[in-house]
């Protein structure tokens, strides 16, 4: 059995397309994955990656790796329970926020304690994705260096998955 | 206990010092670099501050030491194959009573650290060489002419390489200087809030480089702020231990300024002197560590470039440890599978880097 | 001296009045250490730690001396004025535009562009028959900029910035060279260099210029006849040592996080070195005391706070020989209002300017490395002046390295848009994101806004701040002469988006708070936290609040000092032209102070309580 760390990197690297190796690297893994489970709770979080690991052994045993987001986009991202918490990881990811949940999700599922808008901590802001994916730097950390910006922005290729 | 053979006597054996010199600047920055990020991000702040400024200043020490070797002719070249050491390697001017290892800032981490910035202590030109205490493994430069030899601290190397600009001078008067001033990197490209980058084209300035560069290392005639009022690195560093900054005035060993706080454990607890041969074949930790090999030889490359006539690129250099930093977090906050708790770290193996590279 | 308020004014004649040996005080009404690093990273660490990254994001709300903030800017409907937050703000034109209050003043957010005003800019009058002449020339004022890019640091080549009348002396460089174009400034270029302009009978040739900056570059070796230029770091006791060349944060505003960009706390740490200058932090101005019998100043009645958060306060009276007022355009008019001094003018609050910012934003078809860079390093100066300044307002337009943040919020707006709505994830969205938020163009122009005496700011008491404090209320609208240059404006984005085969999503929502219609087209102008003209200068008591000294027409021993005392600004950011004015102030007192001292007037008193 995979441990729940493991199992939320999992589901990141194809919510995201940056690697594990990536994702560890912002140092960010374990504060997201305990943000997500303090506000939304276990049983929606292990569900949710407990779903996404099923759809990847299917892919897998078939042979065809576009299954794989078929049944995510199914079980997982249109479901009204799990969607909106599985976007929310994507987008803590990139930009370090968590974002309140829907309305219509607190209506149907009942409000969480904590569930507001925020940055998820400082070094989450600095962590953002985002401005990897872009080849820049979030705005106020992680200089780039004098004059780098008159050059043609690096943006790293997106890994085979 | 200095000796003929010790004596810079020739451009050539004075150009040797100075390659030692570069080869010894450098060797200090990726242990200062991987203590430095090795601290957790958003704590730590006066240590940052104060191993950051370090390594800045140790690059411009390297400058300095690149403009010298121009001065006189020579060639620097940081992509020759042992110009980066092998860690946990002993100092390229032959200090041989401690290692330099790269490791997770710590107490060690520091004591190592204050062994490299340790003040000159010998009382004279006469006693800058100690007889080497146990000749060990990995020594990878000595003395030039006089292997059984060391020098105490950086200082005396320095004191030593001046002492050869001023005789050879007198020999030869200013055909010493015979290098293409073009080659010499000028201040606009490169600064920091403390010390200056100047041009060797002669004796005075070759001095002036030699003092700066041995008063912001290790403070100079036993006082511990050089002359442009700033704290030598030796001071710096035991500010992190004492827990209190220094002020102008203060007595070594007791700073009065304010209180500094330091988080011992904040910092990722990374694999010290970390090897390739340490994570796993074909992991993608496996090929982030090379890709931050290559990457720093590139580095390596450009400041050469930077160093043999195109000073200009040196701005590209420092663009590029930017991206050296970031790749080095990268690898610094990522476990290594397969032990329990211990995080990865870059480890500048250049062998191998040319190897992945040809 | 008593100097109100330690921005770049204050700090620039606290500086050089204590450098000619004069003892001086200065007050400012929000907190600050002076000296330490600790300070300046809690604001980062705010910053970080804020969901709205707006320009007052770093600094903590302070109730006893409260900060405008662009979202408190709400929908103003005739006769009924907000005064929901700090700012009372009487329409119609509701403004968006901030001030810092902490030690450093609103240098601390500022973004850095330093353009000279323009030699026709000083006479708009005579020229244009727009607008209001200054009592002053370029010329006059040019050996001042050079002092204040001193001062400042500006880092700027002067090939590039002699245009349109601007002149340097002969064999003048910038302390340091221009800062680097961005790539996305260069893919501008590629599409728009050479594009011709026909407005008002006169042909333009559009071209991308580099702005210069108060953010540190490469030190030009041929400055100051070959002797060059040592740059100023971040200010700190602690052996810091950063702030060296900009790293290209992109965070100019709202904070330079290794301070490479120049804030005031550098020449309040000089001035703090001559022993001269002693500073008091959470201390209010709150009036301006007369002397019956002269009609000089006698005095600062202040209120002094320890908790920014309690109304608690003690209340002082400081002394002095000279008093100098520097808080902004808004602040120093409030308190002179406050105090009943409306100026025998009546000009005191009124001509109350601010650049009109109107933006367009559009989608290149290439990766144009957007969100890299300082936050602008180039844009469009060709119709900075002419001969249409008779019908129309003058504008200078800034390609934003930052995107469409301005406009529309991104690139947080785009993540929320492609994962929420557009259902994207993994590759695509990435492939999104990279396509659609590195290829971002914002162009902003920056519009001239004439003087008008009915633009103004007043004080009420029915509306105060905690300590008591009269409140500004602000009345603001755009005359037609602003909004013809809008107009026209807004016609040039499309031709330059048309040029650069650039996609445009420029769309003004009615319900902005900030939306107006002009000939039957609606825009949202944003303003420009370019605050200036509520005291101006000229050179009849009738019809100026101050002499071309900025010294107070009314008060002799009063000066005040800042945007407040321009009566026009052009199409240039205005801290470097008020810094210029400072330097020459500080001139001036030091020559006044020398005159009065061989009259007989008391030994310098302390400031002390009343």
């Amino acid at each position: 059995m995979t441990t729940r760390l493991e199992r939320f990197l999992a589901f990141s690297a194809d919510a995201t397309a940056f690697t594990r190796f990536e994702l560890q690297g912002t140092g960010q893994a374990r504060e997201y994955l305990d943000t997500v489970v303090r506000i939304a709770g276990d049983t929606i979080v292990d569900r949710l990656l407990d779903l996404h690991l099923h759809a990847k052994a299917v892919a897998a045993a078939s042979g065809n790796s576009a299954i794989m987001e078929h049944l995510l986009r199914r079980d997982v991202l249109s479901d009204p329970r799990l969607g909106p918490v599985a976007r929310n990881i994507v987008k803590m990811w990139f930009v370090g926020i968590w974002y309140e949940l829907p309305r219509e999700w607190t209506e149907a599922f009942g409000a969480r304690e904590g569930d507001v808008t925020f940055v998820v901590s400082g070094t989450a802001y600095a962590e953002g994705l985002l401005w990897r994916a872009i080849g820049a730097n979030p705005p106020g950390a992680k200089a780039p260096g004098y004059g780098s910006w008159a050059l043609p922005p690096h943006i790293p290729a997106l890994a085979a998955h | 206990m200095s000796t003929a053979s010790t004596r810079i006597t020739t451009v050539e054996r004075l150009r040797e010092y100075l390659y030692l010199a570069m080869q010894l600047e450098h060797a200090t920055i990726p242990p200062y670099l991987t203590a430095l990020y090795s601290l957790k991000p958003g704590t730590n702040s006066d240590a940052y501050h104060v191993i950051r400024v370090v390594a800045v200043e140790e690059m411009l020490h390297l400058t300095l030491d690149a403009n010298m070797l121009n001065a006189i002719g020579g060639s620097p070249d940081l992509t020759a194959p042992s110009f980066v050491p092998d860690y946990p390697a002993f100092l390229p001017d032959g200090e041989t009573d401690f290692q330099v290892s790269r490791q997770r800032f710590s107490r060690e981490a520091m004591q190592n650290i204050l062994e490299i910035e340790r003040p000159k202590q010998t009382p004279s030109e006469q006693h800058r060489l100690v007889r080497r205490s146990a000749p060990k493994a990995q020594q990878l430069a000595v003395v030039p002419g006089e292997p059984s030899m060391q020098y105490y601290s950086i200082g005396e190397f320095y004191a030593e390489i001046g002492r050869g600009f001023r005789y050879l001078h007198k020999e030869m008067g200013d055909a010493l200087f015979r290098g293409d001033p073009a080659r010499q990197v000028g201040k606009e490209y490169f600064y920091s809030g403390g010390g200056e980058l100047t041009t060797v084209t002669d004796l005075d300035s070759a001095e002036v480089a030699i003092r700066l560069i041995s008063e912001q290392g290790e403070g100079y005639g036993g006082r511990i702020y050089d002359e442009h009022r700033e704290l030598a690195h030796y001071y710096r560093f035991e500010q992190l231990l004492l827990g209190r900054y220094y002020l102008d005035g203060d007595q070594p060993g007791q700073p009065t300024g304010p209180a500094l706080s330091v988080d011992w454990d904040a910092v990722y607890p990374i694999k010290q002197d970390a090897r390739l041969a340490d994570y796993p074949a074909g992991s993608e930790l496996r090929d982030a560590a090379v890709a931050f090999n290559r990457a720093y030889a590139d580095f390596l490359g450009l400041l050469t470039k930077a160093f043999t006539g195109q000073p200009e690129l040196l701005i590209e250099a420092v663009t590029g440890m930017f991206r050296l930093r970031d790749l080095m977090i990268q690898l610094i906050r990522n476990p290594i599978p397969g032990l329990d708790g211990v995080n990865a770290a870059p480890t500048f193996e250049m062998a191998a880097a040319a190897v992945v590279s040809s | 001296m008593v100097v109100v308020g330690s921005g770049i004014s204050g700090s620039i004649i606290a500086n050089e009045l204590s450098r000619a040996g004069k003892t001086v005080l200065i007050l400012e009404a929000g907190p600050g250490t002076d000296s330490s690093l600790v300070e300046y990273e809690a604001f980062l660490t705010r910053f970080y730690d804020a969901a709205v990254k707006d320009n007052q994001s770093p600094y903590a709300p302070n109730p006893n001396a409260a900060m405008p903030r662009s979202s408190d800017a709400v929908r103003i409907w005739p006769g009924q004025p907000d005064s929901s937050t700090y700012l009372v703000r009487n329409g119609p034109l509701a403004t968006d535009s901030t001030y810092t209050r902490v030690l450093g003043g609103t240098t601390l957010h500022w973004e850095g562009k330093t353009p000279r005003m323009m030699p026709d800019d000083f006479r708009t009058r005579s020229a244009y028959g727009v607008g209001l002449d200054w009592p002053l020339t370029y010329t006059e004022l040019s050996p001042h900029y050079a002092q204040a890019e001193r001062e400042l640091g500006v880092s700027g080549d002067v090939e590039t910035q002699t245009f349109g009348g601007i002149t340097f002396e002969p064999g003048y460089v910038y302390p340091m060279r221009g800062l680097p174009l961005s790539y996305l400034d260069t893919v501008v270029a590629k599409g728009i260099d050479g594009t011709a302009v026909e407005l008002a009978g006169e042909r333009y040739e559009l071209r991308v210029r580099p702005f210069p900056q108060a953010r540190n570059g490469i030190p030009n070796p041929d400055y100051d006849d070959g002797r060059g230029f040592v740059p100023v770091g971040a200010v700190s006791t602690n052996q810091v040592e950063e702030g060296g060349r900009c790293q290209g944060n992109n965070n100019c505003v709202p904070l330079c996080p290794v301070q490479a960009k120049y804030n005031a706390r550098k020449t309040l740490a000089k001035a703090l070195q001559t022993g001269c200058v002693d500073i008091l932090v959470q201390t209010v101005a709150s009036k301006v005391i007369l002397d019956p019998v002269t009609g000089r100043v006698s005095g600062i009645e202040v209120k002094a706070y320890e908790d920014p958060v309690s109304p608690r306060h003690t209340t002082w009276t400081m002394r002095g020989h000279v008093f100098v007022l520097a808080a902004n355009a808004i602040e120093n008019a409030r308190l002179m209002l406050a105090s009943g001094l409306g100026s025998s003018s009546g000009l005191m609050g009124r001509n109350l300017m601010d650049h009109a910012y109107l933006l367009s934003w559009g989608l290149l078809p290439e990766v144009a490395g957007t969100f890299r860079g300082t936050n602008c390093t180039g844009g469009i100066s060709d119709l900075r002046t002419g001969a249409f300044r008779r019908q129309q307002a003058a504008f200078a337009v800034d390609i934003h390295n930052d995107g469409w943040a301005w406009a529309v919020g991104s690139p947080y707006s785009d993540l929320i848009q492609m994962v929420d709505q557009e259902n994207l994830f993994g590759a695509r969205l990435r492939n999104a994101l990279q396509s659609r938020i590195s290829s971002q163009l914002q162009l902003a122009f920056i519009i001239e806004v004439p003087p008008s005496e009915s633009n103004r700011v007043t004080v009420d008491p029915a509306y105060t701040d905690q300590l008591g404090n009269m409140r500004p209320v602000i009345s603001y609208t755009l005359p037609d002469y602003t909004m013809r240059g809008a107009s026209y404006a807004r016609q040039l984005a499309r031709r330059v988006f048309q040029c650069l085969d650039a996609a445009d999503h420029t769309s003004y929502d009615p319900e902005d708070s900030q939306y107006v219609t002009y000939e039957g087209q609606g825009y949202v102008i944003r303003g420009g936290n370019h605050l200036a003209g509520t005291h101006i200068m000229g050179t009849s008591p009738a019809t100026s609040v101050v002499d071309d000294r900025q010294r107070s027409w009314d008060h002799k021993n009063l000066y005040l000092v800042g945007g407040g005392s321009m009566p026009t600004i052009g199409t240039s950011n205005i801290t470097l032209t008020l810094a210029a004015l400072c330097f020459r102030s500080a001139r001036h007192i030091i020559q006044q102070l020398r005159a009065d001292a061989s009259l007989t007037l008391p030994p310098d008193a302390p400031s002390d309580a009343a």
